[in-house]
């Protein structure tokens, strides 16, 4: 029965994904009847023509140009930074590592607020020049971070982690002196900070997707390694992982990442800490389940946080306060749970 | 031929290393042929686990050159350098739930590239490997909930499913207790005898380096001191230039081979006054009085003992001066007087618990007049082979002089340490 179960996981969670990103994408603040609904997915998907008659333009936009994307972004957004802090987690051996540990989410913060302040508007493929700034944020400083730890060929973990909490502060403090001369600002940049996918559309998702699928190819080929990172880097030597050339690969590729979702999303936290430790303790440490489940639980995780955020109350609550307020609660729960176990 | 020409796996030649700007390893020059259990001994510090850990390719050599199989160590990739040789940590610990057959499996990795899956062929190794070193019943088993010895065997078993050359082993048995380091010894020589894999193991335990290895290398601050069999490097006077201490070696006759017995390494002799005392001993019971007045620094002499008891040994070891007769013979009149000349100007004298027979019972005779304070073990009466002389002679003693009777050994040395114990003020 176990065996089973666990050999259908895989095709089970990917189905449930599905359905919740069809459920969501159902579920809003305007009515749209459930047969109008699926009447406009199936003409958008599938361009079959259902009898769109007595169906407004309004509903359609709302269904295909909003809710849509939206939640297809909340699964990327949510599955990449579940799945940057599995990595994180790994090669760190460190359960406190999360996809922002190294100051990447301070770097696009700071770009971010730079861009509100200049009132930037332009956009570029996609992204305006707001999140452009965040993402060139996101990315100097993660060069910084790695260049400042970086001790000949070595890169000493506790020294990367340190330097990443260090410069991550001071761009912390650069960006409140940005936000206390700015009074005017404040409240956009507060609000980018916490994070939301409110008025995000395919254009966005168009963006963050290939670094997701670039990101996932590099974890599922490093899997083997990042288990036998688990064991310290002296032991992985020993056992044949270039350890340095290993962190140099998750540390870039997830960055990249993060810096891609961040830039659109703003910062949202909590998913990239807690997600991996759900997934670690239903599916064990090695990383071959860990990373897809990551993914997709992450992701169904974000999606459900976004639909509870954006219809709850008539006004949007910004999504990383739900990850956070559900998320935490949820985390202690198993804890506790697991502890009474004797795991 | 080969067997002639053994293969040459390591070399090492000047090798020079250490961390930042110290060098531990000062110049260290050895070659280790294939087939050899070598052990590597020696205090603290020295640099046997810098050795490896050059080996291994996690720290880089400064200067000198370390050859593995033929080539430039350096010129080693990682992957190719862990399909040569797997290396076996003191203990290990990890923080996440693996079985033990993921931890046995990850020894496959350097064979493997991102790419490829597990072969069958790999699972095949990994279970030989389990099964080799007896894991194989609880290798669905979180390692985590392993005792030490059975996640050492664990550890073995993966550094097997290397299928090295060589295997190097981080003081592998000192977390365990007696039992699991013979089981982890044995399971190692069975390796080395079977596969014929070369074996360089740091062992601070001298006894079991000296048991299982075939060739030690004692090494002090970074340089080999003495290089050789266990009879060659086991010697007083080599591990004397080693260890600061005081130790006695003798052949464990069960083995053949050289065992050490460390005494003491720092003398009390400041806190005490000194005395001059004999002990009247020879048979086996003695050599903790007389490591213990010796330690507390009083001039301690003995007689008159037959060469060779084991009482001979200790006095020989610490350098006791002693009146000495041939093994196995009656006490001469001649040693018998050295031995009163010596007790006469003794502040004490122990009649220490030893058997007394008529070969020896000499030993009391003139005590009666010495200005020395006497004091006699009574077990002595139990072991008496002289028919009633040995009480013919105590009666005779006791008219004279007082005989302060004990009956321990520690008796002794707890009335002494009193009595000479120099108080602080």
């Amino acid at each position: 029965m176990k065996k089973k179960l666990k050999k259908y996981a895989l095709p089970l969670s990917i189905v449930s994904c599905i359905l919740i990103i069809y459920l969501c994408t159902l579920t809003g603040i305007t009515a749209i009847s459930f047969v109008d609904a699926n009447k406009i997915l199936l003409n958008q998907i599938f361009h079959i023509n259902v009898g769109m008659e007595n169906i407004s333009e309004g509903a359609t936009a709302i269904i295909w140009n909003v809710r849509l994307p939206r939640v297809v972004l909340a699964f990327l957004t949510g599955g990449a930074l579940a799945l940057c802090g599995a990595a994180y987690q790994g090669i760190f051996k460190n359960p406190m590592a999360d996809p922002y540990i190294l100051g990447v989410s301070s770097g696009a913060a700071l770009g971010a607020a730079i861009g509100i302040v200049m009132n930037l508007s332009s956009s570029f493929l996609g992204l305006n020049g707001i999140a452009l700034l965040a993402f060139a944020g996101a990315f100097l400083t993660i060069l910084l971070v790695y260049n400042i730890s970086r001790v000949g060929r070595k890169v000493p973990v506790a020294t990367l982690l340190l330097s990443g909490i260090a410069i991550g502060q001071s761009l912390g403090a650069f960006m409140s002196l940005l936000m206390l001369f700015n009074n005017e600002s404040m409240n956009q940049i507060i609000f980018w900070i916490m994070g939301s996918l409110n008025g995000k559309g395919w254009n966005q998702v168009i963006v963050v997707l290939p670094y997701v699928i670039i990101g996932c190819i590099i974890m599922l080929t490093s899997v083997r390694e990042l288990d036998i990172m688990l064991l310290g880097e002296e032991t992985a030597t020993q056992l044949g992982v270039d350890t340095e050339a290993l962190k140099k690969k998750i540390l870039f590729s997830s960055s990249l990442i993060t810096a891609a979702v961040v830039a659109v999303t703003g910062i949202i936290g909590f998913v990239g800490l807690i997600v991996p430790h759900i997934v670690r303790m239903v599916t064990g440490p090695k990383h071959r389940t860990l990373v897809p489940f990551s993914l997709l639980f992450g992701g169904a995780f974000l999606i459900l946080c976004d639909t509870i955020s954006r219809t709850l109350m008539s006004q949007e609550i910004p999504v990383g306060i739900i990850t956070a307020a559900f998320g935490g609660p949820f985390f202690v729960y198993l804890l506790r749970k697991r502890k009474q176990g004797g795991v | 031929m080969e067997r002639l020409m053994p293969r040459i796996m390591l070399d090492f030649k000047d090798v020079v290393s250490g961390y930042g700007e110290k060098n531990i390893l000062q110049g260290f020059n050895a070659t280790i042929c294939q087939g050899e259990f070598v052990g590597l001994i020696g205090p603290n510090g020295t640099g046997k686990s810098t050795l490896l850990k050059c080996l291994s390719g996690l720290l880089p050599v400064k200067s000198g050159v370390i050859t593995l199989e033929e080539k430039d160590n350096t010129s080693y990739t990682q992957r190719e350098r862990a399909q040569k040789i797997a290396v076996v940590p003191q203990s290990f610990d990890i923080d996440y739930d693996f079985t033990v057959e993921d931890i046995v499996l990850m020894g496959r990795n350097p064979y493997l590239s991102y790419r490829t899956k597990e072969s069958q062929n790999d699972y095949t190794i990994v279970t030989e490997a389990m099964r080799a070193t007896k894991t194989l019943s609880f290798r669905k088993r979180l390692y985590n909930n392993l005792s030490g010895g059975e996640k050492q065997r664990v550890i073995i078993a993966r550094a097997i499913a290397q299928e090295p050359d060589i295997i190097l082993l981080d003081e592998p048995t000192s977390a365990l207790d007696i039992h699991h380091q013979i089981e982890v010894m044995e399971l190692i020589r069975n390796l080395n005898l079977k596969k014929s894999m070369t074996v360089v193991a740091v062992l601070h335990d001298i006894n079991l380096a000296a048991r299982y290895c075939n060739r030690l290398i004692l090494m002090k601050d970074g340089r080999v001191i003495v290089d050789g069999t266990p009879k060659d490097v086991i010697t007083e006077e080599n591990l004397k230039k080693v260890y600061e201490m005081k130790m006695f070696i003798q052949e464990n006759k069960l083995f053949g081979k050289p065992e050490i017995i460390p005494l003491r390494v720092i003398k009390e002799s400041e806190d005490y006054r000194s005395l001059r005392i004999h002990v009247i001993c020879g048979g086996n019971k003695a050599s903790q009085v007389l490591e213990e007045l010796e330690a507390m620094g009083h001039q301690v002499t003995a007689g008159v003992i037959n060469q060779g008891s084991d009482d001979w040994d200790i006095c020989d070891v610490l350098g006791i001066p002693m009146i000495e007769e041939s093994p196995f013979t009656a006490i001469s009149c001649e040693k018998q007087a050295e031995n009163l000349a010596v007790m006469a100007k003794s502040d004490l004298i122990l009649i220490s618990d030893l058997p007394f027979g008529h070969g020896n019972i000499n030993n009391l005779f003139g005590l009666e007049n010495l200005k020395g304070e006497i004091y006699f073990h009574r077990n002595c009466l139990n072991n008496d082979f002289t028919e009633g002389q040995l009480k013919k002679q105590l009666e005779v003693i006791k008219k004279k002089k007082t005989v302060n009777e004990i009956s321990d050994h520690q008796e002794f040395i707890k009335m002494i340490r009193e009595l000479t114990l120099i108080e602080e003020k």
